[in-house]
């Protein structure tokens, strides 16, 4: 134990001391969140440009409908009602005759217009829009940019072009828009969590509106980052152990320690490696939802589970590496093995928002208790908010622990036999039969 | 006392056999010297010795007791590739390996032999930033800071220049002296004569010579004749009685074939050129090495 201890040190500290390590920190959630985080910049650093819209209207009474509505939805969504400063760009339409005698010569001018940013888009509302029994070309509105493929003015705009259309058509049949409006009103479900008794109290509590983070954000955030813990322990251990075994350290490593306390040193590291970096963000994370008022959306038992199954995923996972990585004698080997280590983080990660869309049904149930999967996938779904029954995580628990001897028992083996082995990387049949008789 | 103690060793790699059958006894206290060609099973056997490679046959002793798997903090070993951290600094390294080994802080020795062997002043410097004798120096230094009373190393002098190897030879010597029994293995056969109280042969796996300097030679009689003569070489040629002659630049070795008298070859040489010395000796031991192992080798018999 104590060579173990001297060697998970070292290998620790050589890994924490090291500026990449300090780097990682900070890039690692950029390369596995990068989606989120870039919505998320986007979210808090808006482009408040004003955006300019030019409407043709060849049918003459739309034109006034349609700049209304968008004008409300401008007022609408530009201001932060609490804070009173804008968080949305404005928007402004105008409305441009139409020329039936040369359409061609205004598309023209109004998209030189858009190629001199004077405008951003310009939409042109075809003759037939209002009249009931017009062709498809007559009915047709067109919308004209030069913007990328995800386009949000063109998202903004539809609303108001159709409400405004709307509008017009009932103005047109005598109705009163506002009326018709109120009828035909959606009724939206609002997303309540379920109601408790206070266990003190005795009271009934009250049911707290549910937030997009509690059902989807924190669970997804949850799984991400142990995908990313194990991912950046194990996958590294592979080149370590096999970079350590082309530089002969292992050989010298080897005389002072058994191949057994040299494995168990280096996964002891990795382990504390992950534990460092994960305490880094569950600390920074639990920050983030207390300053949200998100607090209470993460029970604090999900934090003990998420530690247990890293532990054992970490430990799992990291003597699998150990022992491919003592099997190459390449870091080129290494590169063709680092698949085999990752795919059980990876795999998961595929059926994820299948398994979060139905946590609880029968596929979702088995593969989170496939050992292999169960600390990704079990933990994603007792961190949704319905749960999961209360034996799983225990059942879960169990198959892991007892794959996880079963890995590293055989890890070793291939470890003891690999890590002084030279040449080729031995094939699957030589690999199962030093798994099997040592 | 045997340090170290082989019966009927075998060890097999897939179909290769690396050490076959061997058995050896190194005296407590000794330096036992291992040669052999490239692939013949040396390194092999220190590994099994030290207990990272296991046999598939026979038993390995050391100081009498049976230790298979086991590591043993009085055993310092030296591997024949360099084996060091590259990224760490040398005094933080020597102590991590000195202290992986023994169990105990291992500071004050890094100090002393950090300054006995020059590299006091690279102590703070990266592995990396190291010839490849500091390297090799530093361990050296790895292997006997944890004060091993059995020391395996595999070709100690590769790649260190003479001062440095001088350094290293009295080190190991005075090491002999304070109890250390030594087992190295190399390729120069000086130094196999030189340092070794006892020498082992291994070619292709199995034991081809095992004792004394002199109860090796002993075992090939004086059947070697040293030689300066004018015309060096082409005055020897052609001499009747030899089985061998070796031109060494300077002087001749002819090697005589059984029954050949000596007088005999003098009288002819002398009869050619004018003889500045002739004398008849023992084999040397890199002669008798080429005889097993070199191009021309005999049958080999297994000592």
């Amino acid at each position: 134990m104590r060579r173990t201890l001297l060697i998970a040190k070292r290998d620790y500290l050589a890994t924490v001391r090291t500026r990449a390590f300090v780097v990682g920190l900070i890039v690692a959630p950029m390369l596995f969140g990068g989606g989120f985080l870039g919505v998320a910049l986007m979210r808090a650093k808006p482009d408040l440009r004003l955006r300019r819209i030019a409407i043709v209207d060849h049918t003459a009474a739309a034109a006034g409908a349609i700049i209304q509505a968008a004008r409300e939805k401008s007022d609408r969504g530009a201001i932060d009602r609490a804070g009173g400063g804008q968080i949305a760009p404005r928007y402004e339409l105008e409305s441009v005759a139409a020329d039936p005698k040369d359409d061609d010569a205004l598309r023209l001018a109004l998209s030189d217009r858009v190629r001199r940013l004077e405008l951003d888009a310009f939409v042109e509302i075809g003759p037939g829009v209002l009249r009931p029994g017009a062709t498809a070309a007559e009915r047709r509105v067109t919308y004209y940019t030069n913007a990328g493929g995800i386009d949000q003015l063109r998202s903004w705009l539809s609303g108001p072009v159709s409400d405004g259309i709307r509008m017009a058509r009932l103005a047109q049949l005598g109705i009163d828009p506002a009326r018709l409006q109120e009828l035909t009103a959606g009724v939206p479900l609002e997303g309540m969590s379920l109601v408790a008794r206070d266990e003190k109290t005795g009271e009934i509590g009250q049911a707290r509106k549910r937030s997009e983070l509690e059902g989807f954000i924190v669970p997804y955030s949850l799984v991400l980052l142990m995908a990313m813990m194990v991912m950046l322990g194990a996958s590294p251990m592979l080149g370590s152990v096999t970079l350590d075994k082309t530089q002969r350290v292992a050989e010298m490593l080897l005389g002072a320690a058994t191949p057994m306390e040299l494995m168990a040193g280096k996964v002891l590291a990795a382990v504390g490696v992950s534990l460092t970096s994960s305490a880094f963000y569950v600390v920074g994370g639990l920050f983030v939802l207390q300053g949200l008022g998100l607090a209470g959306t993460l029970a604090p038992g999900i934090i003990v589970w998420f530690y247990v199954y890293l532990l054992a995923d970490m430990v799992m996972l990291c003597s699998l590496a150990a022992a491919l990585g003592a099997l190459c004698s390449t870091p080129q080997d290494a590169q063709h093995l680092a698949m085999l280590v990752i795919a059980p983080v990876v795999l998961p990660l595929f059926v994820l928002v299948a398994v979060m869309s139905q946590p609880n049904s029968i596929l979702s149930t088995a593969l989170s208790l496939f050992p292999l999967f169960t600390p990704l996938l079990m933990l994603v779904r007792q961190a949704l908010p319905a749960g999961v029954p209360g034996w799983q995580p225990w059942v879960g628990l169990a198959g892991v622990l007892v794959t996880a001897p079963a890995i590293v028992w055989v890890a070793a083996r291939l470890f003891r036999i690999g890590i002084m082995f030279q040449g080729k990387l031995p094939k699957g049949a030589d690999i199962l039969r030093w798994a099997i008789r040592g | 006392m045997q340090a170290v103690e082989l019966s009927g060793v075998t060890k097999t790699f897939g179909s290769v056999t690396a050490v076959d059958d061997l058995s050896l006894a190194v005296p407590a206290g000794s330096v036992y010297g291992f040669i052999g060609p490239n692939g013949s099973g040396k390194t092999t056997t220190m590994r099994m010795i030290v207990n990272i490679f296991y046999p598939d046959s026979g038993t390995v002793r050391l100081f009498g007791e049976r230790r298979l798997g086991a590591r043993a903090e009085w055993i310092g070993y030296l591997p024949e590739e360099r084996g060091l951290y590259q990224k760490m600094a040398v005094r933080p390294l020597l102590e991590f390996y000195g202290e992986l080994r023994s169990g105990r802080k291992v500071t004050e020795e890094v100090d002393r032999w950090l300054e006995r062997l020059g590299l006091k002043d690279w102590a703070s410097r990266k592995v990396e930033a190291l010839s490849k004798g500091m390297s090799q120096k530093v361990q050296f230094i790895a292997a006997v800071v944890p004060r091993p009373k059995l020391l395996i190393l595999d070709e100690p002098f590769t790649g260190l220049d003479p001062v440095s190897a001088d350094a290293l030879r009295d080190a190991i010597l005075q090491l002999r002296r304070d109890g250390v029994t030594v087992i190295l293995s190399t390729h120069d056969m000086h130094v196999a004569e030189s340092m070794c109280d006892y020498i082992l042969m291994i070619y292709r796996g199995r034991k081809v010579l095992d004792g004394t300097l002199a109860s090796i030679q002993d075992q090939y009689g004086n059947d070697t004749i040293r030689v300066e003569a004018e015309g060096g070489l082409a005055s020897v040629e052609h001499l009747a009685g030899l089985e061998q002659v070796r031109d060494l630049g300077q002087w001749q070795e002819l090697r005589m074939t059984r029954g050949c008298d000596p007088q005999q070859v003098l009288r002819e040489l002398v009869a050619r050129t004018r003889v500045t010395s002739f004398s008849v000796v023992k084999p040397s031991l890199h002669d008798i090495f080429v005889r097993i192992a070199g191009p021309a080798a005999e049958e080999v018999h297994v000592a």
